[in-house]
């Protein structure tokens, strides 16, 4: 039970690195980003293909952040010409299609079969304390990207975020330079998102296309929503809430005495549902964002 | 100071919503824009301050071609304010954040003096410097959006449509303000509205758009005052026979 707690926890950082990647886009600058879970991928990818090429973790996750940067850069130029709403359905789309790619490009990705074997971080540690070194690395790392988004949504950069979420003509209006802002909020969220996906990779030893569907982005909204758009205590604790609620549904899948193959629906029914319910009737989410305030500088 | 040459734009791939228009604005002057619904009044003013490119012509700002510089730089490097129709404050932040947000390029001791000289001039803002913007009336907002349009201290002020919304008093008050701006700092005004009686009351000179084109242009007081002008464009009686134009259609 020990172990599978440190999972559980393990998930919940790594989900919360995510979640306050996407808090950073959507909660602060409006950036309504579908293709979330490809930045990470990009991090997966990142160790997998370095692995696969003897080159050690260092390279991993420059790798990991390299491609993640070049899929932001992609977003941004997409959004100098799409509306909001239509670069929310183009982000998806390129998502699908860099996961249709690794699907078939076996040569680099290992296709449908992924990348299997890739060494464990602290594999060298006997058990349990490898992955209470893995949780320790996850929490700083998780710490380290909490106080990263606080320092900037709490700085004049954060008020320009803000102002174009809230009213973007008028930001351009006064000097705000759109276009940039963009990406350089998108670079900012893709480095976390390809640090959680390179931790991630080197936990579970597998990289494969089947961890870059779109319902996992749906996921990470789903905790951003719950937990708080706006706040990243916030979007912290909508991942740990969801990641807890998923590993018990085993449980109660046994205590209910249903078949093993509910178990993935009860999940995205509570996906699903916690989206609607926080949606309807609780659009702020578990902790609000902090409305108004001095500006800073 | 600013001179639209035969501009040609429109959004997308689909038509030229102006169709090749001309219109000069000097510098202590308030020109005027004006038509019905559609016809390109808030595309053309979006092409000058450069949310929208043009497709064909240029603008031109102090004789330099800026029909490619974005709205960022040309607030930055022109000394460009607009102040958009809708949506103008910010009405989570207080009055005074929102002022202090046009300032944000100055030097802090500059931007105190000038914050300082528009309180004096708005008391009607300086009252309620704390108050968040979501408490102000239309009209407050409107002087607000304006406040801190001028606390840069722009050569040209863009403004689209800024009595939408507002009640007939507050329509007069905002109308008095803009003109009392033109007076004290020379600032050239141009201004897309709604209410052409009200816009030609205060503008030195006016552009009739119709459809894409400039179907009248001259000064504001001969557009005022002409029959033709007020049946067709101004909603009034229908000109007497011998009626004619004194005003310059293009």
């Amino acid at each position: 039970m020990f172990e599978f707690l440190i999972h559980v926890a393990i998930m919940a950082c790594l989900y919360g690195l995510l979640s306050l990647s996407l808090n950073l886009q959507v909660g602060f600058g409006g950036l309504v980003n579908f293709g979330q879970v490809i930045l990470f991928g990009c991090g997966t990818y990142g160790a997998a293909i370095a692995f696969s090429h003897q080159l050690g973790p260092v390279a991993g996750i420059a790798l990991g952040i390299v491609f993640a940067v070049v899929v932001a850069a992609a977003f941004a130029r997409l959004g100098r010409n799409l509306g909001a709403d239509y670069w929310g359905i183009a982000t998806l789309a390129v998502a699908e299609v860099l996961r249709i790619l690794a699907n078939n490009e076996a040569w680099l990705t290992g296709g449908a079969q992924g990348i299997s074997g890739i060494p464990l971080l602290f594999g060298d540690m006997p058990r349990p304390m490898g992955p209470l070194m893995t949780l320790g690395l996850c929490l700083v790392l998780l710490l380290a990207a909490w106080w990263l988004c606080q320092r900037l949504t709490t700085s004049r950069y954060g008020l320009a975020l803000k102002l174009m979420r809230e009213e973007p003509q008028l930001a351009a209006s006064l000097g705000y330079d759109l276009a940039a802002l963009k990406t350089q909020t998108l670079m900012v969220a893709a480095v976390l998102a390809a640090a959680s996906g390179f931790v991630f990779a080197h936990y579970i030893t597998f990289v494969g296309p089947d961890q870059l569907v779109s319902s996992e982005t749906f996921l990470i909204w789903a905790m951003v929503i719950i937990g708080g758009s706006g706040n990243h205590l916030g979007a912290i604790v909508g991942a740990i809430l969801m990641q807890f609620l998923f590993a018990f549904v085993p449980f109660v899948k046994d205590a209910l005495g249903l078949p093993s193959e509910y178990v993935a629906a009860m999940r995205l029914t509570l996906v699903g549902g916690g989206l609607l319910a926080f949606l309807m009737w609780r659009t702020q989410g578990l902790i609000p964002e902090r409305i108004g305030g001095k500006q800073n500088g | 100071m600013i001179r639209v040459n035969k501009v040609r734009a429109g959004y997308g791939d689909g038509p030229d919503i102006l169709q090749g228009i001309d219109l000069t604005a000097s510098g202590g002057e308030i020109v005027t824009i004006l038509g019905p619904n559609g016809c390109g009044k808030s595309t053309l003013l979006k092409c000058i301050a450069g949310f929208v490119r043009p497709r064909g012509g240029a603008v031109e700002m102090e004789g330099r071609d800026v029909s490619a510089v974005p709205v960022h730089e040309k607030v930055k490097n022109h000394r460009m304010g607009f102040v958009p129709q809708t949506d103008n404050v910010f009405s989570t932040l207080t009055v005074a954040d929102n002022i202090l947000l046009g300032a944000r390029h100055l030097p802090v001791a500059e931007r105190n003096e000038r914050y300082a000289e528009l309180m004096a001039q708005y008391p009607s803002l300086a009252s309620k410097q704390e108050r968040k913007a979501s408490a102000l009336s239309g009209g407050e907002r409107q002087i607000l959006s304006l406040a801190r349009a001028l606390i840069s201290n722009p050569k040209v002020l863009l403004l689209d449509e800024p009595s939408a919304g507002l009640s007939p008093l507050m329509m007069h008050e905002v109308f008095a303000a803009i003109a009392e701006i033109r007076d004290r700092t020379g600032m050239c005004i141009v201004m897309v509205e709604q209410n052409a009686f009200e816009a030609l009351g205060v503008a030195d000179r006016a552009y009739v758009l119709s459809l894409g084109k400039v179907a009248i242009e001259g000064r504001a007081a001969d557009l005022l005052a002409d029959p033709a002008m007020r049946h067709l464009y101004l909603g009034g009686e229908p000109p007497a026979a011998e009626g004619k134009p004194r005003f310059a259609a293009v």
